[in-house]
C-alpha cells in the first residue's frame, strides 16, 4: 500500500459528559473533519482500561485517541486523574518497548469546545497519516 | 544457619505462630516446606535455599492465611519476598499482624545476577549483607536502542511465546481470582504465538506491584527477558508517581487512589 492511498483507523474513547458531548457539538456547528475516527462512548475517560487501548492496537488500530474533561470536570469528580495515571505510564511503556507511543494520545475537550474537538480529530488524523500504518500491524502481516 | 534455627524453634515453641514457611532439602532437593510445632525436629533440617533454588514462598503463605484466618505464620524472606509481602499487605491478601518475618541477606553472586537494589530483609536472620545494585544495566542496555530496534527486539521475544501462563502462576504477586490474560475478550484464544500485546498486559499488572524477585524470567521456557519490562515499568511507576513499589512507607499504589490532585499534564501531540 503506498502512502497516498493509507488511510488510518483511528479508535476514539470519549467520555460521555465532556469529549462525545464536545463531538455532538462539532456536528450540530456543521465542523468538518475526518471519518477515519470511530468512537466508541464511555461514561468516564477512567474507565479506558491500557487493555483497551492495547487491545485497540493489537486489532490493527493506527491510533487511538481518549477525549476525556479537563482536569476538575470531570462529571466523578476526580476519575480524569486516573486517566492520565494511565495513559502517561502507558506512552512510556510503549516508547520503551518500541510500540510508536505517538499513536496514543489523550486529549481534554469539553463539551463547550466543538472547534478544539474537530481540529484534535484533523490534527491526530494527520499525524497518523504521517507515521503510516502501525508498526505492530506491518510486523503481523510479514 | 544456627541463628536462624533457634528464631523459628522460639516462634513455634511458644506458640507465637502456626507453622514456619520454609526451606527443607528432601531427596538433596531444597523444596518449600512448612515448618509446625508438632514437628519441631524438623527445624534442625530448616535450611535457606541456595541462591538458584527458590520458590514464591509469598504465594504459598497467601492460601495458607485464607484458610486459617486466625493463624499467624512466620516465612523465611529475601529482601524481595519481603517487599512482596509489603504489597501483599496493601492489597490486602495478607495482614502484617500474622506473618513474622524470618529474614535472609542474598549473596553478592544473587545480588548482581538479579541487579537487586535491596537484596535483604529488614530484619536478618541469615547471611551478611552485600553491595546493593542501584542501577540495571539490562534496562540501559534496551533504553539505548532505537525505538524500531526495540520493537524488533521485543516483537521477537515475544513472538517465542508458547503462553503456557508460567510468568504469571509462579509470580508472588498475581493474586487475582480472575486473569484478564485469559479474557477471551481482551485476548485472543488458540493461537500461537499469542497476541504481542500479551506480555505489555502483563507488564501493565506488574508496575507498581512487581518486586523484582525473576521467578518470571526463570520460568520463562522461551527466554523472553521479562525482568527487564518488569523492572522498566517500576522505574516508570517511580519516575511519575513516585512510588516506591514494595516499601512499607510508600503509602498506597498509584492505581489505588485517585489522589488528592492531578500531578501530570497530557503529553502535546
Amino acid at each position: 500500500m503506498s502512502d497516498q492511498e493509507f488511510e488510518p483507523k483511528i479508535l476514539g474513547f470519549f467520555c460521555n459528559w465532556c469529549t462525545y458531548a464536545g463531538a455532538d457539538l462539532a456536528g450540530v456547528s456543521r465542523l468538518q473533519y475526518p471519518s477515519n475516527i470511530r468512537v466508541i462512548r464511555v461514561m468516564c475517560s477512567g474507565t479506558v482500561s491500557p487493555h483497551h487501548v492495547l487491545k485497540a492496537f493489537q486489532k490493527g488500530a493506527d491510533g487511538v485517541l481518549i477525549g476525556g474533561c479537563h482536569i476538575g470536570d470531570c462529571h466523578y469528580l476526580r476519575g480524569n486523574y486516573m486517566t492520565i495515571k494511565r495513559v502517561r505510564f502507558l506512552q512510556d511503556l510503549l516508547k520503551f518497548t518500541g510500540f510508536e507511543p505517538g499513536r496514543l494520545h489523550l486529549e481534554w475537550i469539553s463539551a463547550a469546545e466543538g472547534p478544539k474537538f474537530a481540529q484534535t480529530v484533523r490534527d491526530f488524523t494527520e499525524k497518523i497519516r504521517k507515521m503510516g500504518p502501525a508498526r505492530l500491524k506491518s510486523a503481523r502481516a510479514a | 544457619m544456627d541463628k536462624l534455627r533457634a528464631k523459628v524453634r522460639t516462634l513455634l515453641s511458644e506458640g507465637q505462630v502456626a507453622g514456619y514457611l520454609g526451606y527443607l532439602i528432601k531427596d538433596s532437593h531444597p523444596l518449600p516446606h512448612l515448618f509446625t510445632p508438632e514437628n519441631l525436629e524438623e527445624v534442625d533440617q530448616a535450611v535457606v535455599a541456595p541462591d538458584n533454588a527458590r520458590y514464591p514462598l509469598d504465594k504459598l503463605l497467601i492460601p495458607l492465611a485464607e484458610r486459617y484466618p486466625e493463624a499467624a505464620f512466620a516465612i523465611q524472606v529475601r529482601g524481595c519476598d519481603e517487599r512482596g509481602l509489603n504489597e501483599l499487605y496493601k492489597w490486602g491478601q495478607l495482614d502484617p499482624e500474622k506473618v513474622v518475618p524470618v529474614g535472609v541477606a542474598c549473596t553478592q553472586e544473587q545480588a548482581d545476577y538479579c541487579e537487586c537494589p535491596g537484596p535483604w530483609a529488614s530484619v536478618v536472620d541469615y547471611g551478611e549483607k552485600c553491595q546493593p545494585v542501584a542501577k540495571s544495566l539490562r534496562v540501559e542496555q534496551v533504553a539505548t536502542l532505537a525505538e524500531e530496534d526495540a520493537f524488533q527486539e521485543w516483537l521477537g521475544a515475544f513472538k517465542r511465546c508458547i503462553k503456557c501462563y508460567g510468568c504469571r502462576d509462579v509470580c508472588p504477586m498475581c493474586f487475582c481470582k480472575d486473569c484478564s490474560l485469559e479474557h477471551e475478550d481482551l485476548m485472543s484464544t488458540g493461537q500461537l504465538p499469542p497476541d504481542s500485546i500479551f506480555q505489555l498486559v502483563r507488564a501493565i499488572h506488574m508496575a507498581g506491584r512487581c518486586i523484582d524477585c525473576g521467578l518470571c524470567e526463570e520460568t520463562c521456557p522461551a527466554g523472553i527477558p521479562l525482568r527487564v519490562l518488569y523492572k522498566k515499568a517500576n522505574a516508570l511507576v517511580k519516575d511519575l508517581f513516585d512510588y516506591e513499589t514494595g516499601s512499607p512507607t510508600a503509602g498506597p499504589s498509584p492505581w489505588k487512589m485517585l489522589g488528592e490532585e492531578a500531578t501530570l499534564e497530557t503529553k502535546p501531540m
